[in-house]
């Protein structure tokens, strides 16, 4: 009775997506892609379980092993700018949620807007209706499908300019197409195991199998009987239209499983030495016309995978399914020692510890402002301290938690310079309030928090890739990524702490802050000397360790190649401080002058350099960086400036006094003579 | 006297680190952001290598001195002003050390630079070889077949004629030969072109061929160079001739019954030891075109003892003073199973570890300084405090 129930109602449902299902026929964007086969929406929303265990699986993706659920939420960044959907109903989804979505019910996920352009222009180019769409805007895959061949054939077009050379709307049709291309890759992904494949008109396979139609992993776990069958068919002139019909069948298995390549979810069984990559159906097709054939338990995988595709319409038994999924690739993994990390990873990216962290340092920062206001409060300090502290621990254990998942020193690419510096760098800040306890290195420890992890979060944003991920072969070496990077990095860190305070000197002195407390000044020069004085070692013995890698891995110890050449700038810049200020010819001003200069000198090695997209060092290259570093040189520049000319007014100013106090007391002097 | 003492003043000043510190800081931002149009080669020859230089921003030419005045008066600066002038008492001892590590690592410099030699050996699998060949330079070498089956070889080195050109050609002259070799010019990049009747040519014409220069690659090492040469025999015999890097045999001339090959090749040296490659690999990422690893399998062969190493990125092979990196490899278009060969750079340079041992004397130095200030700094706020 149940059951009937149930089956009326799914009918039902099924009978009110009609409507849907010939309209996504309908249009001209299902003409040129090919119908969707999944089922078009899902009853309910995945259960809670049902989407842990999925988020759970592993995936072999850029070269590394990692949960779904990195899997997807970088696939989403990627489409959408964030890592959440919000469909036209109002549902808002994970991004493992979404991605259960996109290959298990297409036919629902094609209407979510997630495709994020940020020049309507874009859209309008490859001739689509923008009547109700904003300038920036985010778009379904049926809209975008509307317009799916304009959009191919511009993509083609601009693929031949070179990339600096393309107009923005240009790069933006051509990273809607790749956009495109790759979420349709990804709804069709499962096509295979959907597919029935029909063998009626073969007798040979009938007899083979047992039934009119079979499903595909049936087909691959008896690829050599169908093999046989084929060559005996071969010899004989009679048989040629059971042949074709064979043939037929072998096209058709081929042509479902092609571009399953994208997700590989089936672990290889051989050692991670001897047979490094994973499967999909795709390769485990080819693989089965190899003479040893695929081993059974690939086949048991593959069908494991169709039982997922095809129960997405009844979701206790797709929780099943998924569960059962889980259960065959899981050991798979953990038998070749590819899973011990997944939980790891999965529970870093659960604690969300970036972006908590700068929650906190605002809110430190928050109270550091309330202390400038209210200095006595000692509550206040005593917050803003914990504020700060506990900020810089779940950085720190962020860090950690990275190193510990990747089995690498703490920075391996650019993003990683960014958390390293903030947190080197609240730390540094929080030794300095330690020693001196004047609130002044708080202030910064939280000032600093916010700006890099915003900026982290940002690149991240901007990047959209993971931010994990494998090194080329000249990087892929902890030991000169434990000294030479770390040291470097430390190095960048006090030169930002530096120029930070520097900052905060140049604007107190433009805007009078604590004009009678000379003594608030001198501590902002001993702050700034002493961060400089600690970095001039890490900078100095970074950049010769560097040199030294460069001899082990390049054969010259100095080439000045960009990278090099930015690392020798910072050192220049902070031994440049300590000689002018031995030799008397810069103080207080001019030491806070140049170290807020050495900032620019910093922010140019260490993301400059990489815009300028020469050199054997170039591999941290993102285009959005652009807008911001100018952003930070035009700022600190500028302050520099402004800071510059209130000196040299103030300092005309002091004279004009000191010269009328003089000429008044001649004056004085003069009178009763 | 006097007047060195005021000289060693003027040389030991802080005032002329400053400005020579700025200096070599403007110099390795302007050469940097001169690779951009230029390549590497260009910027290191303009900024680094140069005494004076013209810098040209937008339409206004700025004359600056170049990178080896600024680090060569940096350097007399450091030893006046920072080690013989300089004060001795503990509380500089810590600086004292820092500039003693700096001289090291300037020494290593000079060693590298006036001692070392580098090149590459490039072989296919299964290919030998005891010589490797320079990235930059070239020589002119005469060969002479020996009745005994060995070849006798006389070379003549880039320094001696790379000048040469309309007005200024380099003679190169030897008693073992029977003749001289004039260049006449030579073109650090170009290709032969024969002369055709439509084709108009300001160079000499030889044999039908003439040289067309081209502009320098950014690569320094994909320019093949070239020149015209006259063999001038010792009856004064002159016959011009054309040497290109590309040319596939040598030029064959015979004076006194003796023939002899000349060509114009990337100048070589011979290694203590053959290198044989059995085997290049290059592994990527799984399901991806991302290198993850390359690596050579050589043999070493030396007075019938062979060793098997593996050389591979970041881990070279160190051998009689010799260092052997694995560099590059092709071809780059190769399919599974083809054939591939590797690119050994091969570097002799006696100074090859002292950046090491300057790298730790400079920490040791940089930290003394800093943790006595540092330990001062944190008295005298304790002692603010009680």
């Amino acid at each position: 009775m149940k059951i009937l129930a149930r089956t009326l109602a799914l009918l039902l449902a099924l009978a009110a997506l009609l409507p849907f299902a010939r309209a996504a026929q309908s249009d001209e964007a299902a003409g040129t892609h090919g119908t969707l086969h999944g089922p078009l929406q899902r009853s309910a929303p995945w259960p809670a379980e049902t989407i842990e265990l999925a988020a759970s699986l592993p995936i072999q993706d850029g070269g590394r092993i990692k949960p779904l659920s990195t899997y997807a939420s970088f696939m989403l960044l990627r489409l959408n700018g964030k890592r959440a959907v919000e469909t036209s109903t109002g549902e808002k989804l994970s991004p493992t949620e979404w991605l259960l979505d996109v290959l298990f019910v297409p036919g629902q996920a094609e209407s979510y807007p997630i495709f994020m352009v940020a020049d309507i222009q874009a859209v309008e180019a490859i001739g689509i209706s923008v009547a109700d769409k904003k300038k920036r805007d985010r778009y379904s895959a049926a809209e975008l499908r509307k317009g799916r061949g304009k959009l191919y054939e511009l993509a083609r077009e601009y693929e031949r300019i070179e990339e600096k050379n393309r107009s923005t709307v240009q790069q933006q049709v051509f990273s809607l197409a790749l956009n495109l291309d790759v979420y349709e890759r990804l709804e069709t992904s499962f096509d295979f195991a959907r597919h029935d494949l029909d063998i009626s008109g073969s007798t040979g396979l009938r007899k083979v199998f047992g039934a009119d139609s079979i499903r595909f992993s049936q087909l691959v776990g008896r690829v050599p009987e169908v093999m046989a069958l084929q060559r005996g068919l071969r010899s004989d002139t009679s048989a040629a239209p059971e042949l074709q019909a064979l043939n037929r069948t072998l096209q058709e298995a081929s042509s479902v499983s092609q571009g399953t390549g994208i997700l590989a979810l089936v672990p290889s069984l051989g050692s991670v030495k001897a047979e490094p990559e994973w499967h999909a159906a795709e390769d485990l097709f080819m693989r089965a016309f190899e003479p040893e054939g695929v081993d059974a338990r690939y086949v048991t995988a593959l069908a494991r995978l169709e039982d997922v595709a095809r129960s997405a319409s009844d979701m206790p038994r797709f929780s099943k399914a998924i569960s059962d999924l889980h259960g065959t690739v899981v050991p798979m993994a953990d038998a070749r020692g590819e899973y011990e990390k997944i939980g790891l990873e999965i529970s870093y990216y659960k604690a969300n510890l970036i972006t908590n962290s700068l929650v906190v340092f605002i809110l430190g920062f928050l109270l550091a402002a309330g202390l400038w206001l209210a200095p006595r409060v000692k509550a206040l300090y005593l917050g803003a301290s914990v504020a700060v502290l506990v900020a810089t621990g779940m950085l720190t254990a962020a860090i950690v938690l990275r190193c510990m998942i990747r089995e690498r020193p703490p920075v391996s690419t650019l993003y990683e310079t960014v958390l390293f510096v903030t947190a080197t760098g609240a730390l540094i800040a929080l030794a300095m309030e330690w020693i001196n306890r004047q609130r002044m290195a708080l202030s910064a420890a939280a000032i600093l928090g916010v700006i890099g992890l915003f900026i982290a979060n940002g690149y991240e944003t901007l990047d959209k890739k993971d931010t994990m991920p494998q090194l080329v072969a000249v990087l892929d070496t902890n030991f000169w990524l434990a000294t030479h990077v770390t040291a470097i990095t430390i190095g960048y860190s006090a030169g930002m702490l530096a120029a930070l305070i520097a900052s905060v000197y140049l604007v107190s002195k433009v805007l009078g802050v604590k004009r009678a407390d000379p003594q608030y000044f001198r501590n902002l020069t001993r702050m700034t000397y002493g961060t400089l004085c600690f970095g001039l070692i890490f900078s100095v013995v970074g950049t010769i360790l560097g040199g030294i890698w460069a001899n082990e891995s390049w054969g010259r110890f100095w080439g000045w190649d960009p990278k090099e050449n930015g690392a020798l700038l910072i050192c220049l810049a902070q031994i440049v401080v300590l000689h002018a200020r031995m030799g008397g010819y810069v103080r207080d001003f001019g030491i806070q002058m140049l170290a807020a200069f050495g900032g620019t000198v910093v922010a140019f090695s260490w993301f400059g350099v990489n815009l300028l997209g020469v050199g054997l060092h170039s591999y941290g290259f993102t285009s959005g960086i652009h807008t911001a570093l100018w952003t930070y040189y035009g700022i600190q520049w500028g302050l520099m400036a402004v800071a510059g000319a209130h000196h040299i007014y103030e300092r005309a100013r002091d004279a004009a006094v000191q010269e009328a106090l003089r000429s008044g007391s001649r004056e004085g002097s003069a009178k009763p003579s | 006297m006097k007047i060195l003492d005021s000289l060693l003043d003027a040389f030991s000043s802080l005032w002329l680190s400053c400005v020579l510190l700025v200096l070599l800081g403007l110099l390795t931002w302007l050469g940097t952001l001169y690779q951009v149009e230029h390549g590497l080669f260009a910027a290191q020859v303009k900024y680094f290598d140069s005494l004076f230089l013209i810098h040209q921003a937008g339409p206004v030419a700025i004359p600056l001195p170049g990178g080896t005045l600024v680090m060569g008066i940096l350097f007399v600066n450091l030893v006046c002003g920072g080690i013989v002038r300089m004060r001795k008492t503990k509380a500089t001892a810590g600086i004292l050390v820092t500039h003693v590590g700096i001289l090291m690592l300037i020494a290593a410099g000079f060693v590298k630079a006036y001692y070392s030699e580098d090149g590459h050996v490039t072989l296919y699998e299964g290919q030998r070889s005891n010589l490797f060949e320079s990235y930059h330079h070239w020589e002119v070498a005469i060969t002479e077949p020996l009745p005994s089956g060995e070849v006798r070889e006389t070379v003549a080195a880039h320094e001696d004629f790379f000048a040469a050109g309309p007005g200024q050609s380099a003679l190169l002259r030897t008693k073992s030969l029977p003749f001289d070799v004039e260049v006449t010019r030579f073109y650090p990049n170009c290709d032969v072109f024969p002369k055709g009747p439509m084709v108009g040519s300001d160079v000499p014409v030889v044999d039908g061929y003439f040289l067309q220069a081209r502009p320098l690659e950014k690569d320094n090492e994909t320019n093949v160079a070239g020149a015209y040469v006259t063999l001038i025999g010792r009856d004064g015999a002159r016959r011009e001739a054309i040497l290109h890097g590309q040319s596939r045999a040598p030029l064959n001339v015979e004076y006194d019954g003796r023939r002899f090959g000349v060509a114009l090749r990337r100048e070589q040296w011979v290694m203590p030891f053959t290198v044989a490659l059995e085997n290049f690999e290059k592994e990527d990422h799984p399901r991806m075109m991302m290198p993850k690893s390359f690596s050579s399998d050589v043999v070493v062969v030396e007075e019938g003892s062979e060793r098997k190493v593996k050389i591979s990125m970041n881990e070279p092979l160190r051998q009689e003073g010799l260092v052997l990196y694995q560099a590059s490899w092709g071809p780059s278009n190769a399919r599974p199973g083809d054939r591939l060969f590797s690119t050994l750079a091969v570097v002799r340079n006696p100074a090859d570890q002292y950046p090491l041992y300057s790298c730790i004397v400079i920490a040791i130095g940089l930290v003394m300084h800093f943790s006595m200030k540092l330990s001062k700094h944190i008295r005298h706020e304790a002692e603010k405090v009680a």
